[in-house]
């Protein structure tokens, strides 16, 4: 076993791992926050993409050592029923959101996107999502989500 | 107020999905879990000639290790209950299961089942339905289904096909075939079994059809419907692949075994092999119409391969027969739609079912049959498509509603005509 | 080369299990004395949003918004059998059961209602915006929940229903395929836009116009979500999927091998809703889930042809598939 030390959603963990416990299995087994899914476990379909350091990765190849002294956000992380972020209510509002097992991680994906360019081309959005499967919605409804909520960050 | 009917009315779970709320069978656990995995077939046929559960069973944290003659019943299957729970003797397709273990850990399961000892005698195997369906080929499913591999066969015939192929004017003849494939849910297979305070068996699980898996689990455990609890969490899509029961009796039985909740979760590999895929199938056809475009006679000959075990095989094979024509009015015909078991991954339903692979035939035959008429793919098909009134190859009078028209007439502007290209 | 072209796809799609097998669902509703409801179904929905779908049906026959509707489905313990998600049935199925259960509920609550009013016929009396009372008299009138609680507390009515709906098909013989499988049956049309590059085989699908015949949608964003997600699956099928089997064994069950369509795969998606109204269905609808997929493997294939002369004729239309094609034509081989 080794140490963690972790910030997820702007709390602290610290707890003891297997050397080569996956960052997933950490989130979701010892940490409870499960909304982040497992779809392929080989980083193909984005289910488990959390924000690491202010970047997405695919929480299932990355080792959970690997997050030491590091902050990640989580979809729990990101606004709730009072607040929710704008990506979460344009999926709403759009209609993107079919069985939901890839919403969380198509959440953070355009989080990310957002957070660091808030009016993106639609090819820019294709290109930022194309790391998320999805198998329901065909995509069209989650581009244009994701569309909607550029406009309102900004401010366009 | 406007109507609710028609209108944008929001889901009503979109908001705990945004949020990572929503609950999928692998986010529910329970305290004192064990967690179970199932050892698969590597071979496509054989036989078991001597199966040690010794090792496993030895390996500390091993809560249990079952295999065939520990379900009292050993038979599922949404048609024929021709599939076993657990492999008893003989292995059909590579995936079939044969052990179940369960341990305190999903790491020491996965070891438990790595040592299971198994003495496999190989036998000849089928890949091919044509060959599978000739007279001889040993039969993969004696006891349920009989001597042949031809689970099914529907004959669709209409008319007087001399008479029909007599007034083609032309005929277009090919060859068509559509591969095998997966629906690729994005949530692959994961349950949460318990008894519970009332000693009721309580399954939750993530299913297209709960009461259907409830009396799979009654049966199969000998129980009654009424101690059986099957509760649907949220579904990652499902399109087909979780029609026949999955992960659900296993975990059933280890959890009525045990008596302890039991979680299991398939890797993506594991779900490939633990849910049915669709029909490849091999089409024939031959369609002939009358210089002015009237369809007038067709013959087609489908073959879809069932893979091991039925499934909805039947049903799908009758759907593609009757679907065959595609949505138009063909006065002679024969059509003759089988499926054939093999040793392959079994087939079963998936979005479309039977009604999706001849699409790829009877939609190029129109197209064909346009080129050799020289006429428009828009004017072939409105000459001959189903409107209220018409009469399908099976004789059914379309009385009702028929839009075909007006949405062929909504994107038929959308098509290049000759010349619009360059 | 890049070269483009156009294809159409017609198809029909039965729904339900059909061939005389009895097609049942089934549903329980109760309404509460906010004037709030609960329908029962086991019905699960697996992403098409049936749920959302049920409760519209119980919000436009008592008056509300979907959201004072609970739609509790798919737990053994508690809700009827409404068969499985599948077949299209859920909409047509359990939608007609639901519909049929809360206007069980609903005549008596109007029996009640016309006994208080004095109104002479129960159908006298309509629900709207949360109100109930005499249809055009708005004097005599009111809120739902006041007359639920006052039905309940003074006079011991509890408006609670339970509802089963068939849908009615014959099997087909097994001599000659004749007989009356389906019912009902829905339509669709598509065409596709494909850019092929004849150096590289590949095929990009750069739109798709998709005109559904569902008898009536119930949802609108739901049935455009159902094209869309349709067309996609489509996508796959024509030209990325293959469960690649070595005796027997699945060489490639895997995401990283088993390729779906991801969001640069899928073309521009236009979706047309034709509603041709379905007298045995609820409010006309029909069902759209299968059928959003069916027409767009075959547009595809012949909008290849379109675009570069080769008609590819088993699946899928991979760039290998399309090269050999292409040569086979360039060595005045039969095109088609």
């Amino acid at each position: 076993m080794v140490e963690l030390e972790l910030t997820v959603n702007e709390k602290t963990y610290k707890l003891e791992i297997e050397p080569d416990e996956r960052l997933i299995d950490v989130l979701r087994r010892r940490l409870g926050f499960t909304g982040t899914k497992e779809g392929c476990g080989e980083g193909e379909c984005g289910a488990c993409t959390v924000i690491l350091d202010g970047r997405t990765v695919n929480s299932c190849l990355v080792l959970g050592v690997q997050a030491h002294g590091r902050k990640i956000i989580t979809i729990e992380g990101v606004g709730d029923r009072r607040r929710p972020h704008p990506v979460q209510r344009a999926f709403v509002e759009e209609g993107a959101v079919q069985c939901g097992y890839c919403t969380p991680g198509m959440v953070l994906s355009a989080k990310a996107l957002l957070d660091k360019n808030s009016d993106p081309s639609p090819q820019e959005i294709g290109v930022a999502m194309s790391g998320n499967l999805c198998r329901c919605t065909g995509y069209d409804k989650i581009l244009r989500a994701v569309q909607r909520a550029a406009r309102e960050v900004s401010g366009k | 107020m406007t109507s609710v009917i028609g209108s944008r009315a929001v889901r009503e779970d979109a908001w705990g999905k945004v949020f990572g709320q929503a609950k999928y069978p692998a986010d529910v656990n329970l305290p004192g879990q064990i967690y179970g995995v199932v050892l698969r077939s590597p071979h496509p046929h054989a036989r078991i000639r001597r199966l040690d559960v010794r090792k496993a069973r030895e390996l500390t944290g091993v809560a249990a290790v079952l295999t065939a003659s520990d379900v009292p019943h050993n038979s599922h299957g949404v048609l024929f209950r021709d599939q076993p729970v657990l492999v008893s003797e003989r292995i059909r397709m590579v995936g079939d299961p044969l052990v179940a273990v369960a341990a305190e850990s999903p790491e020491t399961a996965r070891e438990a089942a790595r040592l299971v000892e198994i003495e496999y005698e190989l036998l000849p195997a089928l890949f091919n339905p044509e060959e599978a369906m000739r007279p001889g080929a040993p039969a993969l499913h004696p006891e349920v289904h009989g001597e042949s591999n031809v689970l099914y066969h529907l004959p669709v015939v209409k008319g007087d096909l001399a008479k029909g192929w007599a007034s083609a004017d032309v005929v277009v003849e090919q060859d068509y075939s559509t591969q095998m494939v997966d629906h690729a849910f994005l949530q692959p297979e994961a349950v949460l079994a318990q008894v519970d305070e009332r000693g009721h068996l309580v399954v939750q699980a993530a299913t297209q059809y709960p009461h259907y898996d409830r009396g799979e689990i009654a049966h199969a455990l000998g129980i009654k419907v009424s101690r059986v609890q099957v509760k649907t969490l949220s579904v990652g899509g499902s399109f087909g692949g979780r029609e026949d029961i999955s992960l659900q009796l296993v975990a059933a039985l280890l959890a009525y075994r045990t008596l302890r909740p039991v979680k299991m979760e398939n890797s993506r590999e594991e779900s490939f092999y633990s849910h049915c895929k669709r029909h490849p199938m091999t089409m024939h056809y031959k369609t002939g119409a009358t210089r002015e475009g009237k369809l007038v006679a067709m013959e087609a000959r489908i073959v879809g391969d069932a893979g091991a075990y039925a499934s909805w095989s039947p049903n799908i094979l009758r759907k593609a027969a009757i679907h065959a024509t595609g949505p138009y009015e063909i006065p002679n015909l024969r059509v003759d739609s089988y499926a054939v078991f093999t040793n392959n991954p079994w087939t079963g339903a998936m979005r479309g079912f039977g009604a999706a692979q001849p699409v790829l035939a009877y939609e190029s035959q129109m197209e064909l049959l346009a080129k050799k008429l020289k006429i428009s793919p828009v004017e072939i098909r409105l000459r001959n498509m189903f409107r209220t009134g018409s009469t399908t190859a099976t004789g059914q009078a379309l009385t009702g509603s028929v839009g075909l028209e007006e949405c062929l007439q909504k994107v038929a502007p959308f098509l290049w005509k000759e010349g619009d290209r360059e | 080369m890049k070269k483009r072209g156009t294809g159409l796809s017609c198809t029909w799609y039965g729904t339900g299990y059909g061939n005389g097998f009895p097609d049942v669902s089934s549903a329980f509703v109760e309404i509460h004395d906010d004037g709030t409801a609960t329908v029962l179904t086991g019905a699960v929905d697996v992403g098409q949003g049936s749920s959302t779908v049920f409760a519209q049906i119980m919000a436009e026959e008592l008056g509300l918004n979907p959201e004072d509707i609970l739609v509790c489905s798919g737990d053994t313990d508690v809700t009827p059998d409404s068969g499985t998600t599948a077949a299209t049935r859920q909409t047509y199925n359990t939608g007609n059961a639901v519909l049929k259960a809360v206007r069980q509920a609903k005549l008596r609550l109007q029996e009640f209602a016309a006994r208080k009013f004095s109104c002479p016929s129960p159908e006298g009396i309509e629900f709207k915006e949360g109100m109930i009372g005499v249809r055009g008299d708005p004097s005599r009138s009111m809120p739902l929940s006041e007359l639920v609680w006052e039905a309940r507390l003074l006079h011991g009515e509890r408006f609670i229903s339970a509802a089963s709906f068939t849908a009615q098909t014959t099997p087909v013989s097994l001599e000659n395929g004749q007989g009356a499988p389906y019912w009902p049956y829905a339509f669709g049309c598509q065409a596709a836009e494909v850019e092929v590059d004849t150096e590289t085989g590949t095929v990009r699908v750069l739109k798709i116009v998709a005109a559904h015949d569902l008898g009536r949608a119930v949802n609108l964003t739901q049935a455009e979500g159902q094209i869309a997600g349709g067309v996609a699956q489509g996508v796959g099928y024509a030209l990325l999927e293959e469960v690649e089997l070595t005796e027997g064994r699945i060489k490639n069950p895997a995401f990283a091998k088993y390729l779906i369509p991801t969001a640069l795969d899928v073309p521009e998606i236009e979706s047309m809703i034709v509603e041709e109204p379905e007298d045995t269905g609820p409010y006309g609808a029909k069902g759209l889930g299968e059928p959003a997929m069916l027409p767009t493997v075959a547009a595809i294939i012949n909008a290849i042809d379109a675009a570069v002369g080769v008609r590819i004729t088993a699946l899928p239309a991979t760039p290998e598939k399309i090269l050999a094609a292409l040569a086979e034509k360039e060595r005045g081989g039969s095109g088609d």
